[in-house]
């Protein structure tokens, strides 16, 4: 172990702030603040730093190290995330999550990188009036993001049994699948990705793009939660707000320390619920058009586990190591799955010997989700009083229900194909158990209604609409506010439809590319 | 005279709602921060039937310290969440003062039921007409699952805990302190560095049935 460190080293440190060293009120200067350390953010602070620009990074949540990683699930959860991981919509009741870390959510994400096809952009430019926002035009931005985070498929030797049940049940009824592409260098198959990447395989934003943008230069403002983003004209002089303590939900602990940034630009990457928020905290800035927190959307999921007459051993293997495009016309994206099992556990059927029945069933269950494109499902995030946290109204369209249905009941196909003995529908009014490929048929029947499926709001979108229109939406599309002249938006917020494909890589580039305009502009 | 007889019924009346509503809980376990003593009782009550002696699994509910899981896990939630879950409990608690166990005296609190009255009362509540009381038992399993499964010898029974994976030093791990910790206490140079991106950390993956953490071989609930 080393004590001697080089004068970069030292340097690199001088530009991290940790909560335990702030005491005292503080102001700073810079040319650009960005708030939000997650993928785009930190994407955002890495190539404006490189570029010579002299950039805060601002995170409300605290640096996770190794040791910091909590082993169970659901007190990680408490630590991670916001809300202590127990957020919920309203109108259509689903849990969603949002992380409160360095690095954001890809802290506690399983990696997945997948750039969307050429319909998707198709439909968001003639949508929303967008001309280059094309899967040509980002390109560039996904192969240098991909590079810089060493993006792969995920190798055989680390799927597991769980995951290449999928490839053989997909293989069987002749539907194309694929090992999922992931920001993961090394990775040793421990299947915990949603608790924090013991091994540093996981190419988490803390430990990839915002060390480089330190080395780059940039200043890191851990445990600083932004309250408001400072106004004068059309323009934003800065931000400002409260330090927090880790683990503190908000709560100043009794500290009261407060800081004030002031920049020539502002980078908003807070997250696509959290950025609507500080705005309307901001005396609803960037609010002409009045879509700042309309439009939300998910990628609600669905998930169904089957049992296999043979041990899978499923805590081995990458949390998720194997997807099927097939059916993104459709409405829908096949993925396998994996977590701290008590979490997998909790929509297992029955009580008492019948459920501990299934708990016993677990080392021979692969779980298999669907993540669907419900573009006719939209809510809103509203502020709640005296509070950051926000409130979420978002309801099930019933034209998007079939989607999930069908979805379930594909699931369930390739688990029967794969030679499942039986499958946990996990659907209110459905049998707990469906023993073969006939019974589960219910699963995409009318019988099945909205309110019996149960959801997961995977990925969130679209509050911050991106359209070329100033009425229609928040951000142009370089992410700049069409009310302001240097305030932008760098989250999936600004999509202005569900992707069909997990966002975290879309996001990336969309922020790459931002940076480069506005680092021209500055 | 009227009067006096009114209120000593009222009175007695309020002793009686209130003994059986409220008091006559056993002492907490030892070491709760957040519970009190008649959540500590609702808790156990619940897992004792929900999670019953089994084959297959290391230990039964009242065995898995439940109490003391569901209590860390309270204190490091929002205190928002915090009290839902409190109110989660409370109301399954005095439900059935409401919806009555079937046996005789049913309409005492939940944790002052028989074991069998119990769990019928869950069945009951758990295939309810109405969704929001499903939901009650919804919320309230999947509460005590997390504790009862996750703890580490069931997990370890299952061959489902987490693997032991060697200690590696990434640039986050030399950047950064460990959380509330100041930067001075940082161990770790560049030099170290032996995650994956590194020059020195590749490392083949994990088998199957490779070591698990050691904390898990122990009975007892562990936090690193």
């Amino acid at each position: 172990m080393s004590v001697q460190l080089s004068q970069s080293t030292l340097g690199a440190r001088e530009r991290v702030r940790v909560f335990a060293e702030y005491d005292h009120t503080f102001e700073e200067q810079a040319e650009v603040v960005v708030v939000g350390s997650g993928p785009s953010g930190a994407v955002a602070a890495y190539e404006l730093a490189s570029a010579g620009h002299d950039v805060i990074l601002l995170e409300e949540g605290p640096p996770f190290t190794v040791r910091d990683l909590e082993l169970d699930g659901n007190l990680s959860m408490t630590r991670t995330m916001r809300e202590g991981g127990l957020r919920m919509t309203r109108g259509t009741t689903m849990p969603t999550m949002q992380a409160i870390a360095l690095g954001g959510g890809s802290l506690v994400n399983s990696a997945i990188c997948v750039r969307p096809p050429d319909s998707v952009f198709d439909r968001w430019a003639t949508g929303f009036d967008l001309e280059r926002t094309s899967r040509a035009e980002l390109d560039p931005h996904f192969d240098a993001i991909s590079e810089f985070l060493g993006i792969a498929a995920t190798p055989d030797a680390v799927q597991g049994r769980r995951n290449l049940l999928f490839k053989e049940g997909c293989e069987a009824l002749g539907v194309s699948s694929e090992p999922i592409e992931r920001n993961v260098r090394g990775c040793r198959g421990s299947g915990e990705c949603f608790t924090g990447c013991r091994s540093r395989a996981k190419q988490s934003m803390d430990v990839s793009y915002v060390p480089a943008a330190v080395r780059a230069g940039a200043r890191v403002l851990t445990s600083v939660q932004v309250q408001q983003v400072r106004r004068s004209g059309r323009r934003v002089t800065g931000v400002s707000g409260q330090v927090v303590a880790p683990f503190s939900h908000g709560r100043r602990d009794g500290l009261g320390h407060r800081f004030r940034i002031d920049a020539k630009a502002v980078v908003l990457a807070a997250g696509c619920t959290a950025t609507p928020i500080l705005l309307q905290h901001s005396e609803d800035l960037a609010n002409a058009s009045g879509q700042v927190g309309r439009n939300l959307q998910f990628h609600p999921g669905v998930a169904i586990a089957g049992v296999f007459p043979e041990a899978v051993d499923p805590q081995f293997g990458a949390t998720q190591g194997y997807q099927s495009l097939a059916f993104l016309e459709e409405g829908f994206k096949l993925e396998t799955l994996w977590a701290p099992p008590p979490l997998l556990s909790i929509r297992f059927p029955g009580l008492g010997e019948d459920l501990q029945a299934r708990f016993a069933e677990l080392p021979r269950m692969a779980v298999w989700d669907a993540i669907a494109s419900t573009n006719r499902s939209l809510g809103r995030v509203r502020k709640r009083f005296r509070s950051l946290d926000p409130k979420l109204e978002w309801r099930l369209h019933p034209d998007d229900a079939p989607i999930l249905r069908r979805a379930l009941h594909v699931i369930a196909q390739i688990f029967f194909a794969a030679g499942a003995r039986h499958v946990l529908p996990g659907v209110h009014g459905l049998p707990d158990l469906l023993k073969s490929v006939e019974e589960a048929a219910v699963l995409d029947s009318p019988a099945v209604k909205p309110g019996d499926l149960v959801m997961g709001g995977n990925h969130v979108f679209c509050t911050t609409r991106m359209h070329g229109d100033p009425t229609q939406g928040v951000v142009d599309e370089d992410g700049r506010c069409h009310d302001l002249e240097n305030l932008y938006i760098a989250d999936t917020g600004i999509f202005p439809q569900c992707p069909s494909v997990n966002p975290m890589l879309t996001g990336m580039a969309l922020a790459r590319r931002q940076a480069h305009v506005l680092s021209e502009r500055l | 005279m009227t009067g006096v007889i009114v209120v000593v019924l009222v009175a007695a009346l309020a002793f009686a709602a209130q003994r059986r509503t409220f008091a006559a809980y056993p002492p907490a376990p030892a070491g709760l921060a957040v519970l009190h003593r008649g959540e500590a009782a609702f808790i156990e009550g619940v897992a004792e039937v929900l999670f019953p002696p089994v084959a297959g699994l290391a230990i039964p509910g009242l065995d898995a310290q439940l109490p003391h899981y569901v209590d860390r896990h309270l204190a490091a939630l929002p205190r928002a969440q915090r009290v839902q879950i409190r109110l989660l409990f409370a109301a399954v608690e005095h439900v059935t003062l409401v919806l009555p166990g079937e046996e005789p005296g049913g309409r005492r609190r939940f944790s002052r039921l028989s074991a069998a009255s119990r769990i019928a009362v869950l069945q009951r509540l758990a295939h309810h007409r109405n969704g929001l009381i499903r939901l009650l038992v919804t919320a309230l399993r999947s509460v005590l699952v997390l504790g009862y499964l996750g703890h580490p010898a069931n997990l370890h029974q299952l061959g489902l805990s987490p693997f032991e994976i060697e200690s590696v030093v990434s640039e986050a791990e030399w950047l950064f302190p460990r959380v509330g910790a100041l930067k001075v206490s940082i161990p770790y140079g560049p030099e170290d560095r032996s995650d994956p991106a590194s020059a020195r950390g590749a490392r083949p993956p994990l088998e199957p049935n490779g070591a698990r953490h050691r904390a898990y071989d122990r009975a007892g609930r562990v936090s690193r």
